[in-house]
């Protein structure tokens, strides 16, 4: 029975097995942030002329993208997204998932947490500073939560004893 | 099998059973701490998840329940703004020189000249929301002070509810100009909240209408503010300079920022300057020859046919 659940489970580090699920599941969400995130720094450098994207009323793309807080510390917010879900990528791959040393694990769940923080202060500075939301940067932002989510649950769902 | 054999066979038999009755006893033991662990993990998981979930409905609902962003009211502007506004020295105005411009005045050619009370006008059409209009003014009047002097400026704040909210900036209405060498009409035809405030006079909307229009601008940006109209010899259509350089920063910032040239805001405000004035020194004929000769100013030699 040990071994039929192994069998359907990739091995996370420390020797803690998660569901079989779960790398395929944050790769794909990883991928797909990837993937807005790169339109998101292509449109933020070139002026969002072309983003696909209501400008009126509380959903404004452009007001965002174009807003103050559309940096941080001089650097894009798109470019700081771009980064992290290619620093992601590698993380949520099978092999990471698979790899026993703990740092590797450390490294997503405290990315995952750093991203979800990112997220927090962002959604606050949407509603509270621009009082305007992105329909692309919420798609980023449910992404990295979802990321967040499986990460955690992951994490949970992995019996430590069974090596 | 002797007796003392079938006793110690089943001593074994005893003993084996109660060891197995003891593995599997630590086993269950084992089995149901796992479990617990696992719950607690799970509990723990769901409560940073819960967490993050939770914020975001606190931010949302808070945003849902709070009351309406309030426009900034347009006030008479404080003395030391209009101050600093107006006397940006000329070794700052040179040492900017182009600045981050990225979008000056286009030139015009073929068109009958500009004019009011015989002399080349400059005309400003724009609005108090009009963030873009926040940011140009400051290079305008810093400009035309080069020329002449303004009179009861007011002190406003763009748009809370547009891109690049609540930009801090000076307002034309009310505000009157005097100069030997130009006329200047600044029309702030929108408040704050959009509501109409100055009309334009048929001239006034005449000219706004043939040139804030292409082939001098696209189709898309057809009236938009602000438009400037250097005597139908350039037109300044949109902002000149980002407006992010503002942002966050009170009247006073602003305006203290316009004097040193090493600032964002005075590359882009002063810089902005430099091209108007550039525009404006065509209109006059190259007059007062101490401004239009100005380094700063040079750096736009001959664009506008000067």
């Amino acid at each position: 029975m040990a071994e039929a659940v192994r069998g359907r489970a990739a091995r996370a580090p420390a020797g803690r097995a998660v569901p079989a699920w779960v790398p395929a599941v944050t790769l794909v969400l990883a991928v797909a942030g990837l993937a807005v995130s790169i339109y998101l720094t292509y449109e933020h450098f070139t002026g969002s002329t072309t983003l696909a994207c209501s400008d009126n009323g509380v959903i404004n793309c452009l007001k965002v993208t174009t807003s103050a807080q559309s940096k941080v510390l001089g650097i894009p917010v798109a470019v700081l997204g771009l980064v992290y879900f290619v620093a992601m990528i590698p993380l949520c791959l099978p092999v990471a998932w698979r790899d026993p040393r703990p740092l590797v694990a450390r490294a997503r769940l405290v990315a995952s947490v750093v991203g979800v923080g990112f997220v927090l202060y962002l959604l606050y500075a949407e509603l509270f500073e621009i009082g305007n939301i992105c329909l692309w940067c919420t798609v980023v932002h449910v992404i990295t939560v979802a990321l967040f989510g499986v990460i955690v649950f992951a994490g949970a769902l992995s019996d430590p004893d069974d090596v | 099998m002797g007796i003392r054999q079938l006793g110690e066979r089943l001593i074994t038999v005893a003993k084996t059973k109660r060891e197995a009755r003891l593995a599997a006893a630590r086993e269950a033991l084992a089995a149901q701490r796992r479990a617990e662990a696992r719950r607690k993990r799970l509990r723990n998981a769901g409560i940073a998840v819960g967490t993050v979930l939770v914020v975001v409905a606190v931010l949302v609902v808070v945003k849902l329940t709070a009351s309406p962003a309030k426009s900034t009211p347009t006030t008479s502007a404080a003395a030391d703004v209009v101050q600093k506004v107006t006397t940006v020295p000329a070794a700052t105005f040179d040492t900017v020189g182009k600045g981050t411009v990225s979008n000056p005045p286009v030139p015009i050619s073929g068109q009958p000249a500009l004019t009011a009370d015989g002399k080349p006008l400059v005309l400003y059409v724009g609005g108090e929301f009009c963030p873009y209009c926040a940011a140009e003014r400051w290079a305008l009047v810093s400009a035309l002070s080069r020329f002449g002097t303004f009179a009861n400026l007011k002190q406003a704040a763009s748009s809370p509810t547009d891109v690049f909210p609540n930009t801090q900036t000076l307002s034309f209405f009310g505000s009157s100009y005097t100069s030997d060498l130009i006329s200047f009409q600044g029309v702030e035809a929108e408040d704050v909240d959009q509501k109409p405030l100055q009309q334009l006079t048929p001239e006034q909307q005449a000219n706004f209408t043939k040139y804030d229009a292409p082939p001098y601008t696209s189709s898309d940006a057809r009236g938009s503010f602000p438009f400037v109209n250097f005597g139908n010899i350039a037109l300044q259509i949109g902002a000149s300079y980002d407006p992010t350089v503002l942002a966050g920063k009170s009247g006073t910032d602003i305006a203290a920022a316009l004097h040193d040239p090493n600032s964002a805001i005075a590359k882009g405000a002063i810089g902005s300057a430099n091209a108007f004035t550039a525009a404006i020194c065509a209109m006059t004929g190259n007059k007062p020859a101490d401004v239009c000769n100005s380094p700063g100013v040079a750096a736009y030699a001959g664009k506008y046919g000067g």
